[in-house]
Parts: structure tokens; C-alpha cells; sequence
């Protein structure tokens, strides 16, 4: 069995406490420079503040879905190939997924907060708040199917699936209201669309991305590892009802799907 | 609301939001590391760690 | 290959003619959605008339994930997904039987909420041909997807709450491009209700490339 309680006591990697710690002190450097240093937007005004956050979260969640989906590939493409049935690919995804749910949140109320001020309203039916929103649902969903009680290798195998399939239903989706929109209010679109951004805002941008992005990896890691810790868990359970029972169901049956 | 309370609200917010969900993976793990006996290796610092390179 | 699909689409449909389901309580159902809309929007006849297409769809929705869920109830509870493993059959027989069998049901369901919205919508068809296309188009797209998601939350304890949480944001372009289709083909919009009838074609053949390609990882447990 790869993961014995011996493997998580090789705890503590001081890559990702370096990576912690860089987290905390880019976020307070990222508020200095995007609340005072950098300056207000000609047109948004302080506005343009909003977008620091709003812009990096959105391209997090992205990456973040984008990883689930390439996790989800390997999964389903190499689980046979591995001795821990794929198991990594799936943590992989789950982790990822969840924070990008977490960032798409973020970006929904951020983006809703920046839309009333530049707007003048908080929601507009327009084909990039719709998606994001749709794609919001589709991955609250993704981590319910992902919670449910089953055998790991067969939750894991759906959630791949789903995680695939919903990957590929964003361009339709997106597709599909973009044209919705444009067919009936032309116009609309085209109010209030994000500035060019140039100069110190352009670097605060830059910045502000980097930052969120070590915050990202840093929440997806440890996501990971909890992950693994609740497996471990729920393995020493059931080995632990296993023995408590005797020897009269000698099969690990259900969820005991990684002992080969 | 002002542009810049509206300004300072989702900043507050977003970092609210990413700090609280930190901080639950961090005790989450935690927890279930104490359970498993093996928390008290995890204890320094406020990050929970358990080696990822292990399985890769 | 035909004939799998064929007998698995009969078998599904022999099942629903002894237990009525789809007929005597999903109908049914659907019917009192679309009465229920009136109670809500106040019987206000122009609201009606413009929301029609749209307000179909969504009943065509709700009975739809209904009939998807019932699919599914019948094969997990006889344990038949392990029959099916152990059977000759294929996956991809499976998966276009599933999907045939649910497509004539929601087309029955059809049949009965399009005199539902004419009579008590007061809306008049300006072109029978598109609301005919938009109908099998939608349906069409609707199985593919049920099937496509019905055997994701199938067999899991919680299905009943699970499966509309993951089938609504599929199917949202269909009802979308579905209720524009309708609002052109009832003549409330002059609009491009072909093109949108043609968008659900395509949702339809790309999720069934997908099924075909994704429904033997479903099936195969362990």
C-alpha cells in the first residue's frame, strides 16, 4: 500500500511553508500597492482597485479548472498504470477544483461590487457573468458528486468524467448566451468594458496576480494533503472495523478500493 | 455606497474569504492529523504539512 | 449494434407502459407547472403569451430531469448496471438505448404541453415545421444529456437531489436555445429560431460523442 501513516510523517516540507509565509507577505504588499500606491483609474476612478482582485481570481479559477480537467484526464487515461490506482489525479482535481470554486465566488462578488459602481448595476445578463456563473453551479455540483459516500475508484471515475464533460460544455455554454445577448441587445455589451490598462496599473495587475497565484497553489497543496489525510482516515476505519469484527468477512470490499 | 466603501468592502471580503478558507484546510488537517496520531510532528507553524512529493 | 439499441429502448419502453409513469404522473405534473405559472404571473394574458416558450422549456425541464431520474431508478434498483457488465452488450448500445428510450418519453411529455400552452396561453403557431424541429431538437439534446448525467448520479444514495444540481447548468443552452426557437416559432419574436434550433442539434451530437466515448468509464466499476 503506497500510503502508510509512515508516509505522512515526512510532514513539514519547507517548500510550501516558504510558499505560506511569501502568500501572506505578497497579499499585504499586493493591498499597499493596489489600495494606495497605484493610482485612480481616468475614467473608473477608485474603482479600478476592484479589478486587482477581480481579474487575478478569474484567471485562478481558470487555471485551477483547467488543472482539474488535465487530472482528470490522467486519471481516467493512467489510474490502471499506477500502484495507487490514480488516486493522486484525483486529489489533484478535487483540490484544485474547490479553490477554483472558492476564487469563482470571489470573482462573482468582486465582479458584481465593481459592475455597481462602472455599471451602476450589480448584474448584467451579459455571455461572460453567465458563464462564470453557470460554471459556478457546475463545479458546486462537481464537488457534491465528489462528497457522496461510494467506492474511491468509482466516485473518482465519475467525478473525472464530470469534470471532463463540464470542461467541454464552457466554450457551448459560453457560445450559446454570448449569441443569446448579441442577437437582442447590441448595444449593452459594449457599456462600461474594461479600460486599457497601462503603466503602474498594468505592473499592480501583474503583481497582483503572481500573488494571488502563490495563495492558489499554496491553498491547492494543502487542500491536497487533507485530502490524502481524510483517505488515510477512512481507511484506518475500516480496517480497524475489519478487525473488530474478526475474520468472518475476510474482503475489504467497498471503499477499500486501493488495497490491490 | 461610495466607490471607495464599495472599493474597501471587496477587498475586505475577498480577503476574508481566503483567509477563513486557509485557515479550515489548515485545522482540518490538523484534526485529522491529531486522530491519526501523527499531529504532533505538524505542530510548528500555523501551516498543516504532510509530504506531497510522496505519491507523485 | 442497432438491434442492442433497439431492445434496450423497447425494454425501457415496455417498462413504462405497465407502470405509467411518464403518462399517468410526470405529465400530469408538467400540466400543473404550467397552470401554476399563471397563479404566479397573476394570469396576466400578454406576460403569458411573451413568456410561453420560455415557461414550455422549463416545464419540458422539470419533467424531463423527472423522467431522467426514473430511467435510472430502474436499472440501479435491480442492480442491472452488473447484468449489463457481465452481458455482451456495449457500452455505446447502452448508452443510445438509454437515450432512445428517454427521447420518445419527453417527446410524449411534448405532445402533451404543446396543446397545454396553445389552449391555456392563448398563443397562436405561426410555423408549425420549426416548432416541430425545436421540439425533437430539444429532446433530442435533453436525452442525450439526461442519459449522459442520469448514469453519473446513478446508484449513489442521494441521486434524487444530485442529478437536477448536475443536469440544470447542462442544460441550460437547451432551454435557451430552445425557448428562442419557440418564441420564433410562436411568432412572439422574429427571430433566428432555426439557427437555434440547429445549435441544439449540434449540443445534441457533441454530448452524444462524448457519451459514446465516456459511458464505458461510467459502467465500469473496479
Amino acid at each position: 500500500m503506497p500510503e502508510s501513516m509512515d508516509d505522512s510523517k515526512m510532514t513539514a516540507t519547507p517548500l510550501t511553508r516558504v510558499l505560506g509565509i511569501l502568500g501572506i507577505v505578497a497579499g499585504v504588499l499586493m493591498a499597499v500597492l493596489g489600495l494606495f500606491i497605484s493610482p485612480p483609474d481616468v475614467v473608473q476612478g477608485e474603482a479600478v482597485r476592484m479589478l486587482y482582485l477581480h481579474v487575478p481570481s478569474i484567471w485562478i479559477a481558470y487555471g485551477s479548472f483547467v488543472l482539474t480537467s488535465v487530472s482528470s484526464l490522467l486519471f481516467l487515461v493512467r489510474s490502471r498504470r499506477r500502484e495507487d490506482g490514480g488516486r493522486h489525479y484525483d486529489r489533484l482535481a478535487g483540490s484544485a477544483a474547490e479553490v477554483g470554486v472558492v476564487f469563482t465566488g470571489l470573482t462573482l462578488i468582486t465582479g458584481m461590487l465593481w459592475g455597481k459602481v462602472t455599471w451602476g448595476t450589480y448584474w448584467q445578463w451579459d455571455a461572460r457573468l453567465t458563464t462564470t456563473v453557470l460554471l459556478f453551479v457546475t463545479y458546486l455540483g462537481y464537488l457534491a458528486l465528489r462528497r457522496l459516500p461510494a467506492d474511491p475508484i468509482v466516485r473518482g471515475r465519475r467525478a473525472a468524467v464530470m469534470a471532463l464533460i463540464s470542461f467541454i460544455n464552457v466554450p457551448i455554454v459560453h457560445y450559446s448566451v454570448d449569441w443569446w445577448r448579441t442577437l437582442h441587445q447590441k448595444a449593452s455589451l459594449s457599456v462600461g468594458r474594461r479600460p486599457e490598462i497601462t503603466g503602474e496599473m498594468y505592473w499592480t495587475l501583474l503583481y497582483s496576480a503572481l500573488t494571488v497565484t502563490i495563495v492558489g497553489a499554496w491553498l491547492i497543496v494543502h487542500r491536497y494533503r487533507v485530502i490524502r489525510l481524510e483517505e488515510i482516515r477512512d481507511e484506518e476505519n475500516l480496517k480497524m472495523l475489519i478487525s473488530s469484527r474478526g475474520h468472518e468477512r475476510p474482503t475489504g470490499s467497498a471503499a477499500d478500493g486501493e488495497v490491490s | 455606497m461610495s466607490e471607495v466603501a464599495t472599493v474597501a468592502i471587496g477587498w475586505g471580503l475577498t480577503f476574508v474569504v481566503i483567509a477563513t478558507y486557509s485557515f479550515w484546510v489548515v485545522r482540518r488537517g490538523r484534526t485529522i492529523g491529531r486522530e491519526l496520531g501523527i499531529g504532533e510532528v505538524q505542530q510548528s507553524g500555523q501551516e498543516q504539512e504532510s509530504d506531497l512529493s510522496a505519491d507523485t | 449494434m442497432l438491434t442492442e439499441v433497439l431492445l434496450l429502448a423497447r425494454k425501457d419502453l415496455r417498462i413504462e407502459r405497465r407502470a405509467k409513469v411518464a403518462l399517468g404522473q410526470v405529465a400530469p405534473l408538467t400540466l400543473l407547472i404550467v397552470v401554476v405559472f399563471a397563479f404566479a404571473l397573476d394570469a396576466n394574458a400578454p406576460l403569458l403569451e411573451i413568456g410561453a416558450g420560455g415557461l414550455y422549456w422549463v416545464a419540458v425541464l422539470y419533467g424531463g430531469t423527472l423522467l431522467t431520474q426514473r430511467a435510472f431508478e430502474l436499472e440501479t434498483e435491480g442492480g442491472n448496471f452488473d447484468d449489463f457488465r457481465m452481458s455482451p452488450i456495449k457500452a455505446h448500445s447502452l448508452f443510445l438505448g438509454k437515450s432512445l428510450g428517454l427521447f420518445i418519453q419527453i417527446c410524449v411529455l411534448e405532445l402533451v404541453l404543446t396543446p397545454a400552452i396553445l389552449l391555456l396561453y392563448e398563443v397562436q403557431v405561426a410555423d408549425w415545421w420549426l416548432l416541430t424541429a425545436a421540439g425533437v431538437a430539444g429532446a433530442v439534446a435533453f436525452s442525450v444529456c439526461g442519459v449522459l448525467w442520469g448514469v453519473m448520479a446513478a446508484g449513489l444514495r442521494v441521486r434524487s437531489t444530485l442529478l437536477p444540481l448536475l443536469l440544470i447548468p447542462v442544460l441550460a443552452p437547451i432551454l435557451l436555445a430552445g425557448s428562442r426557437a419557440f418564441e420564433s416559432a410562436l411568432g412572439i419574436r422574429v427571430d433566428a429560431g432555426w439557427s437555434w434550433t440547429s445549435l441544439m442539434f449540434v449540443i445534441a451530437a457533441v454530448h452524444t460523442v462524448v457519451g459514446l466515448a465516456a459511458f464505458g468509464f461510467l459502467l465500469e466499476e473496479n
